[in-house]
């Protein structure tokens, strides 16, 4: 099958290319223009813009705290209709279903789930394998497993850790690791309410600074793409900008990714010890290595659910659950709590967050280094995304917000004197581009020869929003699944995950550990490539070295 | 294996054939049972949507009551795991604890002390125990009959928060000795299952360990039931949003604990036919009803009347490979199988079942 996306506007930065022109594609990839060929079909795309398909790095889609999440909130489930029809399961607000559709119909062809401990990584590919359409792939969360802080007590060699991680990612079948308030799950355990970057997980000895570096240098080893994914400690507490300048000053030029730091952009200012730090903490990114990245997890003002990992932080959360109910988890690896919130604009304190997430996305110079994120959904559902990008668009828009919020907070904000738009090349290069670069897809984000045939087209819309919402054509594996926005038919996409090279008497020992001390078998944890018995592809992300 | 026209032995293929007949032609089919691995609950949704009909499970009534206090007030909760390792005091709540979960004390190693517990040794105890349960175990046994349960963990709740008891003396100063215990203990669960207490009981062991958090830590683990019931509600919850109970009438899922309770819609001639799935055991439906009924069973099942097709399925984990939930780790595994044989699954039925209708959507 060839065909030929025809007289659109490409707007594809890794290939410097922001002009009318063809787009061809073969089969499943990008191809040269065929020239003397006929193509099996024809688009007219003259006058829309055609993408690379974006890529979702970081959103809570697919793991038993997000089903826990749907569990708790029957009533949430309303709020996501209106629903692609055409599809089975596609009218089910809030299932994995609609999360492929819903991703596909905005021109997204690609997500990552970032929080799924090793434990319950089946449960998590069970999810990904019910998503239709797009590619995905979860991260593996390590950081409060007892092993590797017995390695670490122990005072282990860098390989020995190295081959534990690349063990525990060969069983969970992850893209990558994170981790999240590395040590602040098992301090909990031990009755600790607050823990900081220097603080000593109780019984290990180790900092949570001691895991991060850990694992960052166990990532280098192992030659994984994706830098390690960290969810840094004191998340949303007033004046932890000093935690988040820490680490980035702490990160050295190792590469580093730091999830959504909207949430660690705070300062302790004006008279409700509440301000924006956002400003000098883009700067301070803005200084650090190429190698250090962020994600920002803007906050929008709607009803949502917070779903972290991080338990300590959804623990303190509880009191201002909205509505009055939550879930707090106590896991042997990693602990989790399930909070729902109310961002509301007329909130002083959500309205700062609010305009901290849009300093970062504006003053943070090189979109290649920050990341297109709500952190869906503890800052706004990833549904929320088409507004995001209007707001990131337009100075205009955001002082039609501005107007609507409390002076007072925005007093305690730089946002009213930033007049940066994006470009939609910056917007490509931040969904696109720099995704695919982060997790080490080769084939994605660009539209060169040889690509993989994720495209999206959209209208050339004034209204911002309502282009990104629907996409007019969306290309999975140049199989055409949207069209005016509305959903075709259902594809199954592979998922992605590393294979890192390790030492194997690493399985055997682990064999051991997990039946002295679970009294269980450790291949009850594991994901079999024949776990889910229906058409479920994993396809290898290369390792470097 | 077999599978059963009218009673008439025939081919897989013509009995498919004949259950799509009655699914279609019904008004209103319901899916019952849904005693299946997770590969089967997700081809029953599927086709209960295709059908515009909704699905139940067996065991609706326990794990109902376990999820509405869940929506309604939350939860505090951790794995066997968990307890194994770290948990220095134990509260076990309720009788027959030991008859749902028979493994327990040896998956939680409760004779042993907590391995990863800067605490040396674990303190159990359990109120309102079956006869001779506590001492099986070797916990300490402070006696309540169920009907007086929930007054006592009322009771014990408000020692937690120092506050007086309005209850007979013995059982007060049990409950207040037992208060002080639980709020010295490191990291402390509590035991229970929505098979032995009811809602309000729930409620109340949920309540008590919040209030023990605001001094130590304390967890509840609600012990799970087994045969995949846990893991068919988690495959509802992430394919619909909801989790069993959920009909499809309209064209998007609903779910009502009420309404699509599957004997209700029987009983009261609102469903008009019924596909009964259990693959785990030998149980059959207890609606009195005739409606024409589709079956997935094992062989041994005895219905109460006959059902117009029937299918004789495998036994996930034993004849064929299956993905269900093990309570031993609180999460999903792929359970091999024990002693594989060419019976069908489940799933493998139901994909035949929905090849063989004529409207509604293509295969998911």
């Amino acid at each position: 099958m060839l065909i030929r996306l025809a007289g659109g506007r490409v707007v594809d930065p890794a290939n410097g290319r922001d002009g009318v022109g063809d787009i061809w594609i073969r089969g499943d990839r990008i191809v040269a223009p065929a020239e003397g060929e006929i193509p099996d079909a024809v688009y007219d795309v003259s006058g829309k813009i055609v993408m690379a398909g974006a890529i979702e790095i970081h959103s809570h889609i697919a793991s038993g705290t997000v089903n826990t999440a749907r569990l708790l909130l029957p009533e949430n489930h309303r709020a996501h209709r209106p629903r692609p029809e055409e599809t089975p399961l596609a009218t089910a607000g809030w299932s994995t279903f609609e999360t492929g559709c819903r991703y596909a119909m905005m021109g997204f062809t690609t997500l990552v789930e970032p929080a799924v401990p090793p434990h319950y990584a089946l449960h998590s590919h069970l999810e990904l394998a019910d998503i239709p359409i797009v590619d995905k792939a979860n991260l593996m969360a390590l950081g409060d497993d007892d092993y590797l802080l017995s390695l670490l007590q122990k005072g282990a060699s860098g390989t020995q850790i190295a081959d534990y991680v690349g063990a525990m990612l060969a069983a969970s079948k992850a893209l990558g690791v994170k981790s999240i308030n590395p040590g602040g799950s098992i301090a909990f355990q031990n009755n600790v309410r607050t823990f900081d970057y220097d603080d000593v997980v109780p019984e290990y000895g180790v900092t949570s600074r001691r895991i991060v570096e850990a694992l960052q240098q166990a990532v280098v080893d192992l030659g994984i793409p994706h830098p390690l994914h960290l969810h840094i400690n004191n998340l949303g507490v007033a004046g932890n900008v000093e935690t988040a300048l820490k680490v980035i000053g702490s990160a050295g030029n190792k590469p580093l990714h730091l999830a959504h730091l909207q949430f660690y952009s705070y300062g302790k200012e004006g008279k409700r010890g509440f301000s924006s730090a956002a400003a000098q903490l883009a700067e301070a990114v803005n200084a650090a290595p190429s190698a250090l990245t962020i994600d920002v997890g803007q906050v929008m003002f709607r009803q949502t659910v917070t779903i972290s990992l991080d338990v300590i932080r959804q623990f303190a959360a509880v009191p201002m659950a909205k509505p009055r109910k939550s879930v707090i988890f106590d896991g042997e690896i990693n602990g989790s709590g399930v909070v729902p919130y109310l961002y509301k604009s007329d909130n002083y304190y959500n309205a700062v967050q609010w305009a901290a997430g849009l300093e970062l996305f504006l003053l943070i110079k090189d979109p290649m280094r920050v990341f297109f994120t709500t952190d869906h959904p503890n800052g706004a559902p990833y549904t929320t995304y088409p507004d995001l990008f209007a707001l990131l668009l337009s100075r205009d828009a955001r002082a039609r917000w501005l107007a609507d919020l409390p002076k007072e907070a925005v007093e305690m904000t730089t946002l009213p004197s930033i007049e940066r738009e994006y470009s939609l090349s910056e917007i490509a290069t931040m969904t696109r581009v720099a995704p695919a670069k982060l997790l080490g897809l080769k084939d994605r984000g660009h539209l060169s020869p040889g690509a993989l045939a994720d495209v999206a087209v959209y209208n050339d819309d004034p209204d911002r929003a309502q282009m990104f919402r629907f996409a007019h054509l969306v290309f999975k594996d140049g199989d055409l699944v949207v069209r005016d926005g509305r959903v075709t038919h259902y594809r199954y996409g592979r998922t992605l995950a590393v294979q890192p090279s390790y030492d194997a008497a690493t399985d055997r020992r682990l064999a051991k550990y997990y039946d002295d001390l679970y009294g269980l078998s450790r291949d009850m944890f594991k994901v079999p490539a024949d776990a889910i018995a229906r058409d479920y592809r994993f396809e290898e992300v290369a390792c470097g070295q | 294996m077999k599978a059963f026209v009218e009673g008439a032995e025939v081919s897989l293929e013509t009995a498919a054939a004949a259950a799509a007949r009655v699914l279609e032609q019904a008004r209103q089919p319901v899916i019952a049972g849904l005693a299946t691995d997770s590969a089967g609950a997700r081809a029953a949704i599927l086709l209960a949507e295709r059908l515009h009909g909704a699905y139940d499970h067996m065991a609706s009534d326990i794990l109902l009551r376990d999820i509405d206090v869940l929506r309604q007030a939350g939860r505090l909760l951790t794995t066997p795991n968990d307890v194994r390792l770290r948990a220095d005091c134990l509260l076990l709540i309720g009788p027959k604890l030991l008859n749902i979960w028979p493994g327990l004390a040896d998956r939680l190693a409760l004779a042993a002390s907590p391995r990863l517990s800067e605490a040396k040794a674990r303190k159990i105890f359990w109120l309102g125990p079956g006869r001779g349960e506590a001492a099986e175990i070797g916990a300490a046994e402070i006696t309540a009959t169920p009907a007086a349960l929930p007054l006592a963990l009322a009771g014990l709740r408000a020692a937690v928060l120092e506050r007086r008891i309005r209850i007979n003396g013995a059982l007060a100063q049990k409950l207040t000795e037992l208060a002080e215990t639980l709020r010295a203990a490191h990291f402390g669960a509590i035991l229970w299952s929505a098979e032995s207490i009811d809602r309000l009981a729930i409620e109340m062991v949920q309540g008590l360990a919040t209030d023990l958090n605001q001094k130590t830590r304390f967890t509840t683990l609600p012990l799970d039931s087994g045969k995949n019931v846990s893991g068919v509600v988690q495959t509802s919850g992430w394919m619909t949003g909801f989790p069993v109970r959920t009909g499809f009438g309209r064209g998007y899922p609903e779910h009502d604990t009420w309404r699509f309770n599957a004997t209700r819609m029987i009983e009261s001639d609102e469903a008009d036919a019924a596909l009964w799935i259990s693959a785990y055991g030998d149980e059959a439906p207890q609606w009195k009803r005739q409606v024409p009924m589709i079956a997935l069973a094992r062989p041994q099942t005895r219905f109460p009347y006959a059902p117009r097709v029937r299918f004789e399925v495998g036994a996930p984990g034993q004849d064929h490979d299956a993905v269900e939930y093990a309570r031993d780790i609180a999460t999903f595994t792929l359970a091999r199988a024990s002693a594989p044989s060419d019976a069908p699954r489940v799933a493998d039925i139901l994909a035949l079942i929905e090849q063989n209708l004529t409207k509604g959507y293509e295969a998911c």
